[in-house]
């Protein structure tokens, strides 16, 4: 086992390297010159070109290359372009706001999917279950977009339940006045989706045999589905849980933007749009590490649920 | 036994637990009463180191930590420049060459730790310290701009700084700056500049203490340290501004000498703030939110105090008609319709092989798409009739502005505009529907902006326009970085501009078409003698009517040869709740924190 | 059983079993849901087709109503942004500033007032109510939903087609060479897959527009999502190709002499085809709803065209000053149409492979 872990995060090393090509020549090539961005409104080139040069954006390709390799492997990247804040802070600052939407989302979200995956697989085939899948298809149907335009006019200033927007600094403030309205866009919209792949999953598993074994033991329905069914679905269900993770740490830019939360997916916009090097470089290759390393954590956990399988 | 004593409640313990709970809510009291102005910023800020920021939100919180050695008087329309630090606004000597100021004394910086408990005053090296930072290749300023080519002896020293290996010697001497005393400085110019007054009261321009930047030299953003009236208490980058009124400030008075008393707004400022020492705001809350929903939502819901610039796009639910909307009447909201000191415009690359030159054909292909683009639509349906068209690049309220100026070159009128084409050969020769050019070639005009959904629009109509014309036009979305380089570069056919006054003079806007700016702020790389002749010409005047007939003169040749289609003058509508008493909006001002007052008890029960 | 040759029994009309294809539209047509969205689908695709070519919509540009005119059901309501716009500018008194000195035109300015007074001058009447409402410039909504399904819907299944076309044929690669080549297209898939989708976006956005040379049109935004978009296609086609590639009709064919890439597409690639075209499906919807976000972000179709994307980020600002029509009519649709697709996706997929259901 400890083999199979080693060789994974050797396996991780190129992946990193050509993340690390792909962002640095997209960037390098068609990434706007930030210093344009700095320079002010009037400035010369000779202003201009001193900017690049203090930015570092003057050397050549392979040399800015081998810097950025450097900051990969000593986790510094140094600081914001446009703000001068330390990247590494920038990171650590905006994390916080968003997990605290998108983790009570993943919890919530995968709660409610699972008990109604169970109830439609409970009375599969029959009008109900085709027609929650139909309301499920309908509602991941309209854009996210519209959700978010359409909620936030309703709830936040017709109803005027929830804030329009806003962010503080307690964190319990922030878990309990301005995160449930997003929270609750983010778990009405993604729900359809998990419900209809889970209840896939809960298919799979009553056409099993060991199922038909049961039943044709005696075991009544309803202790089918909980203690073995759910049971044996679980593995899927964590593996898919497993596989969102990284999209925990990234955020919806949508939410983000509108509800002016200040988290990782609006700072990876705004950092684009000034033309943000060290930041993009950051969160590229954080998040990549990440993803890797959360696949390799659910291929090994599976390993512990699933003893049949077997690491390649 | 002693655990009963604890418990027995004899006299001397209520009365402690009196006087504590008195403590306890006089406290609360007091917090409560404590006046926060809560706002949002349109975009985000950088940072609040003067000498680095251009943006006008980072600006304008400088304004509340730094004093300039000018300002201008809160009352006074037109603008009037009154001292600040400096004892008085000194009057030009040598021919406009030479400028000499007072710093008062006994004025002090916040503290900081940096000072090691001392109170450290202002002396005139600091303002001589900022004016040398300007000009440090270190901080890449983006002012820079301001002081090159303008005191004697700067441009020098500068230049030894920018050879290899080479740091900037703040301790060198400079001719142009001579601190005389501690706190006199004296500026010698090279060339006669009536507008340097201006420059001094630019809220960047402010005095700030060496040992402080030298310091805290790897985020001087984050520690500002000036004589303002307020201290940066807490700052979450571009999520939240806090700003506390800092106790040792010597306090302001409303300047009431050049108040119009016939201005309601004046008279309830003058009644608000009449006798108070200013500032009267304990803190003031800033969150930037750049998306217009959520902020005008915001503001609407009472969650913020007042609302700066209010995006057309409502314009019809808050002023329909152009009376406040009865919803916001009942609450006592108040409108400040504001025309800023600016003017957007789209630049025509006078270099460009097909619609560059100064013949009379290039000439009469310019024109054209000036008449041919409906300005009209622009105002109504994207400006939302907030807007007035520009018939010259000054706006109303600059020094130089002329209100007679006016002229139908600038007029939306298609059939001038086809008439045109026809007579100078852009007609459709092969019958496709759209014009080719004088000699044949096909004709097709490419339209350069920042992509956002309002430029969008914009770009939009001129494709509409154009089309109005049978002239084939298509547009770049580019980003921010990449337009302004374009810009600069001369890559580009038509493109997108506007500009804002950095101080009250027509001489900043003038400047954008004088030919030595090519590359700069000059877009439109337009180079013709005249023009610049009259430009140069104009320096050496003060505000006068010479100096207006020479920018007459040069308006009438940026008409006549089109180097951009002037867009319009905007209008922003600021709103504020009734607690919130004192306002006026400065044209050049970013923010009027010193100058507002809060009826904390109206506020409280509004926001229940 | 005698051993003597008896007449050959007379040869039957060769009765070919039914494909794959032919037994999965039988079990489609059994579906009612499954036949309602093809129906619809269907639908939308002749729109798409018919205003392509002109036949509806073709005049979506031109403003025949006021800013922001009503619907017709609730014509009568008020409209403050029409009447604003009615209100004339008060024309100036200053008398105008004299050029003819200066002005490089002056020497023709007779001839060019005779050419103006020529032209005719057209007044176009605004109308007051559009049948589902109109935009800020008085453009009718319901003829720019059309148009924008056009432009959507072609947006999106030519992006999937591209995406398909490329995670296929890199699967079919890597499923079917494995060794080095699997390797590396592993390697380039987990790059893509470990980098945040939204930041792919952007950079791949910011390439499109910077070479806009050779991408106008529409060009760059499909090149955006298909190449942003193949993973899911390529992981499943080289399982499949992996899962085949052992089979025994491979072998067979091998045996009878077919070249490798024989073997690939005309061997294996029918009989994966049926994930391709679900895939293909899917991502269409993907694609449609991804173009909403990229015309959010200001990367969506050019200035001159309109989209379902491009009608709702107009229509943002709109709902809070109560013109609902805009966000609604391409909403709707842009629901009705993906809806449809969806159901319809898993129809085929259902009728396509039923061991699945």
């Amino acid at each position: 086992m400890t083999a199979y872990v080693i060789r994974r995060l050797w396996q991780m090393i190129p992946t990193i390297f050509g993340v690390i090509l792909l962002i640095f020549f997209l960037f390098n090539w068609v990434g706007g010159d930030p210093a344009q961005v700095l320079a002010g409104k009037i400035s010369n080139p000779e202003q201009i070109a001193n900017i690049r040069k203090q930015l570092g954006v003057d050397q050549p390709y392979w040399y800015q290359l081998w810097v950025f390799i450097q900051q990969v492997f000593t986790f510094d990247f140094g600081r914001s372009w446009s703000t001068n804040e330390e990247v590494s802070r920038i990171l650590l600052t905006r994390v916080g706001p968003t997990l605290t939407i998108m983790v009570p989302v993943l919890v919530i979200e995968t709660v409610l999917a699972v008990l109604f995956a169970i109830f439609v697989a409970y009375v599969r085939g029959t009008v109900t279950d085709r027609a929650i899948m139909i309301i499920c298809t309908v509602a991941m149907s309209i854009s996210f977009l519209v959700y978010i335009i359409v909620f936030q006019w309703l709830f936040g200033f017709i109803l005027g339940w929830f804030p329009v927007q806003g962010w503080s600094e307690s964190f319990w403030k922030n878990l309990l006045t301005y995160a449930p309205l997003p929270i609750m866009l983010a778990v009405f919209v993604g729900l359809a989706p998990q419900l209809r792949l889970y209840r896939s999953f809960f298919l799979d598993e009553i056409n099993q045999d060991y199922v038909r074994t049961a039943r044709a033991k005696g075991v009544p329905e309803k202790r089918v589905m909980l203690k073995h069914v759910l049971r044996n679905a679980l593995i899927p269900i964590l593996t898919n849980i497993g596989i969102s993770l990284p999209g925990v740490f990234v955020g919806s830019f949508l939410l983000e933007v509108f509800f002016s939360i200040p988290g990782l997916g609006r700072e990876i916009i705004t950092a684009v749009n000034r033309s943000d090097f060290p930041v993009i470089k950051a969160v590229t290759v954080y998040l990549a590490v990440l993803t890797m390393i959360i696949n390799l954590l659910v291929d090994v956990m599976y390993k512990f649920v699933d003893p049949r399988v077997s690491f390649k | 036994m002693i655990l009963l004593d604890l418990f027995t409640l004899n006299r001397s313990r209520l009365v402690a637990i009196c006087a504590a709970l008195a403590l306890f809510f006089a406290a609360a009291d007091a917090l409560a009463q404590k006046k926060v102005l809560r706002m949002a910023f349109r975009t985000a800020e950088t940072g609040f180191d003067p000498q680095k920021v251009y943006d006008r939100y980072s600006v304008g919180v400088c304004e509340n930590l730094y004093e300039a050695l000018l300002t201008y008087d809160y009352l006074a329309r037109p603008v009037k420049v009154v001292p600040l630090v400096a004892e008085a606004v000194p009057e030009p000597e040598e021919n406009g060459t030479r400028y000499t100021f007072r710093i008062r004394p006994g004025i002090h910086f916040a503290d900081d730790p940096v000072f090691k408990g001392q109170k450290r005053e202002l002396v005139a090296r600091d303002i001589e310290y900022a004016i040398k930072r300007f000009r440090d290749p270190a901080n890449k300023s983006p002012y820079e701009w301001l002081f090159e080519n303008k005191i004697v002896g700067l441009d020098e020293l500068a230049e030894r700084a920018k050879k290899p290996g080479a740091r900037f010697d703040y301790d060198a001497k400079v001719a142009g700056i001579e601190v005389r005393g501690k706190y006199v400085v004296s500026f010698k110019l090279k060339e006669p500049d009536y507008n340097f007054l201006y420059i001094l009261a630019m809220p960047n321009v402010v005095p700030v203490a060496r040992e402080v930047i030298e310091a805290y030299a790897a985020d001087t953003h984050a520690h500002p340290v000036g004589t303002g009236p307020f201290v940066l208490k807490e700052w979450v980058r571009r999520s939240k501004i806090v700003l506390e009124r800092n106790p040792d400030h010597r306090g302001y008075e409303l300047e009431t000498r050049y108040a119009d008393s016939s201005d309601p707004w004046d008279r309830r400022a003058m009644e608000a703030l009449r006798g108070k020492r200013l500032p009267q705001l304990d803190r003031v809350e800033i969150y930037p939110i750049e998306e217009e929903q959520p902020r005008y939502l915001a503001f609407v819901n009472g969650e913020h105090d007042l609302m700066d610039e209010l995006h057309p796009q409502f314009i019809h639910q808050v002023l329909p008609n152009g009376k406040l909307s009865p919803a916001l009447e009942k609450r006592g909201v108040s409108v400040f319709p504001e025309l800023q000191p600016e003017f957007t415009y789209d630049s025509f690359n006078v270099e460009d092989p097909v619609i560059g030159g100064y013949s009379p054909e290039r000439v009469a292909l310019r024109r054209a798409l000036v008449h041919a683009h409906d300005r009209t639509q622009e105002i109504n349906i994207i400006r939302k009739g907030q807007a007035l068209p520009a018939q010259s690049p000054v706006p109303p309220g600059i020094v130089g502005y002329d209100p007679e100026f006016r002229s139908p070159a600038t007029d939306f009128d298609p059939t001038k505009a086809k008439a045109l084409l026809d007579m100078f050969g852009y007609v459709d020769r092969d019958g496709d529907g759209w014009r080719e050019q004088a000699d044949g070639k096909p004709l097709s005009l490419t339209y350069k902006y920042n992509s956002g959904p309002e430029t969008r629009l914009l770009a939009e109509l001129w494709v509409k326009s154009l089309a109005n014309v049978g002239v084939r036009a298509d547009t770049v979305a580019v980003q921010f970085a990449d337009l302004l380089n374009d810009k600069r570069v001369g890559k580009f056919q038509l493109a997108g501009s506007a500009w804002t006054a950095d101080y009250p003079d027509a001489q900043n806007f003038l400047q954008l078409y004088y030919g030595p700016n090519t590359g700069q702020s000059n877009e439109s790389r337009f180079k013709h003698p005249d023009y610049d002749r009259l430009y140069q010409k104009s320096l050496g005047f003060p505000d006068s009517p010479e100096r207006n007939a020479i920018y007459r003169e040069m308006n009438r040749l940026l008409l006549a040869y089109a180097p951009s289609r002037l867009g319009v003058h905007r209008i922003y509508n600021h709103l504020q709740y009734p607690w919130v008493k004192g306002y006026k909006k400065h044209p050049i001002l970013y923010t009027n924190f010193k100058y507002l007052d809060l009826d904390v008890a109206a506020q409280q029960v509004a926001m229940r | 059983m005698s051993a003597v040759l008896t007449n050959p029994p007379t040869p039957q009309p060769f009765q070919e079993s039914p494909g794959v294809w032919a037994l999965a539209w039988r079990r489609l047509k059994q579906d009612a849901v499954g036949m309602v969205s093809l129906v619809v689908v269907v639908f939308f695709i002749l729109m798409m087709v018919a205003s392509y070519f002109g036949l509806v919509a073709s005049d979506w540009s031109k403003e025949k109503g006021v800013s922001y005119a009503n619907p017709s059901f609730m014509a009568g309501a008020e409209n403050l942004e029409a009447a604003a716009m009615a209100q004339k500018q008060a024309a100036s008194k200053a008398p105008p500033v004299d050029l003819s000195d200066i002005d490089p035109l002056a020497p023709r300015y007779k001839e060019w007032e005779e050419r103006a007074a020529k032209i005719a001058v057209t007044e176009v009447k605004r109308s007051e109510t559009l049948p589902f409402g109109g935009d800020k410039w008085g453009r009718d909504v319901l003829q720019k939903v059309v148009k924008g399904s056009e432009v959507s819907i072609f947006v999106g299944l030519t992006a999937a087609l591209f995406a398909t076309i490329i995670g296929t044929m890199l699967g079919a690669a890597a499923g079917y060479w494995g060794g080095w080549v699997n390797d590396f297209l592993e390697w380039f898939y987990n790059i893509f897959t470990s980098i945040p989708y939204i930041l792919l976006i952007l950079a791949f956005a910011a390439v499109a527009t910077a070479t806009a040379k050779f991408g106008k049109g529409v060009l760059p935004i499909v090149l955006i999502l298909s190449l942003t978009g193949w993973t899911g296609i390529y992981r499943l086609t080289r399982a499949e190709y992996i899962k085949h590639g052992n089979r025994e009709y491979v072998k067979a064919a091998q045996a009878i002499g077919a070249s490798n890439w024989s073997r690939m597409f005309v061997h294996i690639l029918p009989n994966v085809s049926h994930v391709a075209l679900v895939q293909l499906s899917q991502h269409t919807v993907q694609f449609i709803k991804a173009e909403v976000i990229l015309s959010f972000l200001g990367f969506g179709v050019p200035v001159d065209m309109v989209s379902w994307g491009t009608m709702l980020a107009e229509a943002q600002n709109e709902l809070v000053i109560g013109k609902w029509w805009q966000l609604f009519a391409a909403g709707a649709s842009m629901a009705i149409l993906v809806t449809a697709f969806s159901l319809l996706t898993d129809s085929l997929r259902d009728a396509l492979d039923p061991k699945l259901k």
